[in-house]
């Protein structure tokens, strides 16, 4: 990930004719990042192209209203974040599945761009059971290895509560394995 | 308990098992912002959006309007009530007899009238009557003790 100047970029966001090209820099910057976050919600490429897309569609159309508070990074997360919930969602009621704990059946050996053996597909299929903000939290922990703190940060979520989601998505994950053996 | 599956879960973490080329996020961000373009184009059109030529424009805050809706309405109000009275008029029977009763109507109808109307529901002559009338009296007399 490259490393920008939240303060300079915010300062440019200020100043139309340095507005775009401000936005432009932070697309390059979070781009990547942003692109692996919702892939771990959603586990497909074409709907998290999509997502993605529409995180700086709407950052775009909110970028006057931003001043600062939280980090770019945590701010952009929670545009994500959102926009992955809704496709869920939509992607359920396009299924015509009423059921909110409803898990859909993951298969990865059709998925081009998944690039794993059967031990690696098994363990996707256990993430893939699991409710978002847990899958979240677990991708966060154990593919990107990032700090608790670091993720706190991200998402908003105190350490405590973190610590717990993957606690827990660890159980769910290991009961999923046990089932099958 | 230590199984094959359960041993899928590295305690130091994995790897992500998905990839997507490079050449994928070196196109990302121009065509991340090509759409931002487009989506802003999209929203200039719709609110700069001018009607057709030649097309009447009304707008429904216009005090001419307003003012017109008014009458309209208490001139609907008036002839509603208008239609109700006379329909009470013509086919409700005891709409439209408001006259009260003549003093030659009440006078008719006397005090000697009813009596004799009662002696002949009662089928009583003159003698009951006195003996009514003298037990009456017998009856109060002992009330009064």
């Amino acid at each position: 990930m490259r490393k920008i100047d939240e303060q300079d970029i915010l300062q440019r966001f200020q100043r139309p004719e340095t507005k775009r090209a401000a936005f432009e820099e932070m697309v390059g910057a979070y781009s990547r990042q942003l692109y692996w976050q919702i892939h771990h919600l959603l586990q497909n490429h074409d709907d998290t192209d999509d997502v993605l897309q529409n995180t700086f569609i709407k950052a775009w159309r909110g970028i006057d209203g931003f001043k600062g508070d939280a980090a770019l990074s945590t701010w952009l997360y929670r545009i994500a974040y959102n926009e992955s919930i809704t496709w869920l969602k939509q992607r359920r009621q396009m299924a015509s599945i009423d059921d909110e704990d409803f898990v859909e059946q993951a298969n990865f050996a059709a998925d081009d761009y998944f690039d794993g053996d059967e031990t690696e597909e098994l363990l996707m299929q256990a993430v893939s059971t699991l409710p978002a903000k847990q899958r979240q939290v677990f991708c966060m922990k154990y593919f990107e290895d990032k700090k608790y703190e670091e993720i706190s940060s991200l998402v908003g979520t105190s350490v405590g509560a973190l610590k717990a989601s993957y606690h827990i998505a660890v159980e769910k994950i290991t009961n999923f394995l046990q089932l099958k053996e | 308990m230590s199984t094959k599956n359960n041993r899928i879960l590295n305690p130091e973490g994995g790897r992500y098992p998905f990839k997507v080329s490079d050449e994928y996020f070196d196109n990302l961000t121009a065509r991340i912002m090509a759409k931002v373009d487009e989506a802003e184009q999209a929203e200039d059109t719709y609110t700069n959006e001018s009607p057709e030529k030649g097309a009447k424009l009304v707008s429904i805050n216009d005090s001419n309007t307003r003012r017109n809706k008014r009458w309209l309405s208490i001139v609907s109000i008036a002839a509603s009530l208008a239609i109700v009275a006379t329909v009470a008029l013509k086919f409700i029977p005891w709409a439209g007899n408001t006259a009260q009763p003549t003093d030659e109507l009440v006078a008719e109808y006397t005090a000697d009238d009813y009596n004799e109307a009662l002696m002949t529901y009662t089928m009583a002559d003159n003698m009951d009557v006195y003996c009514y009338l003298e037990s009456g009296d017998d009856m109060g007399a002992e009330d009064a003790y």
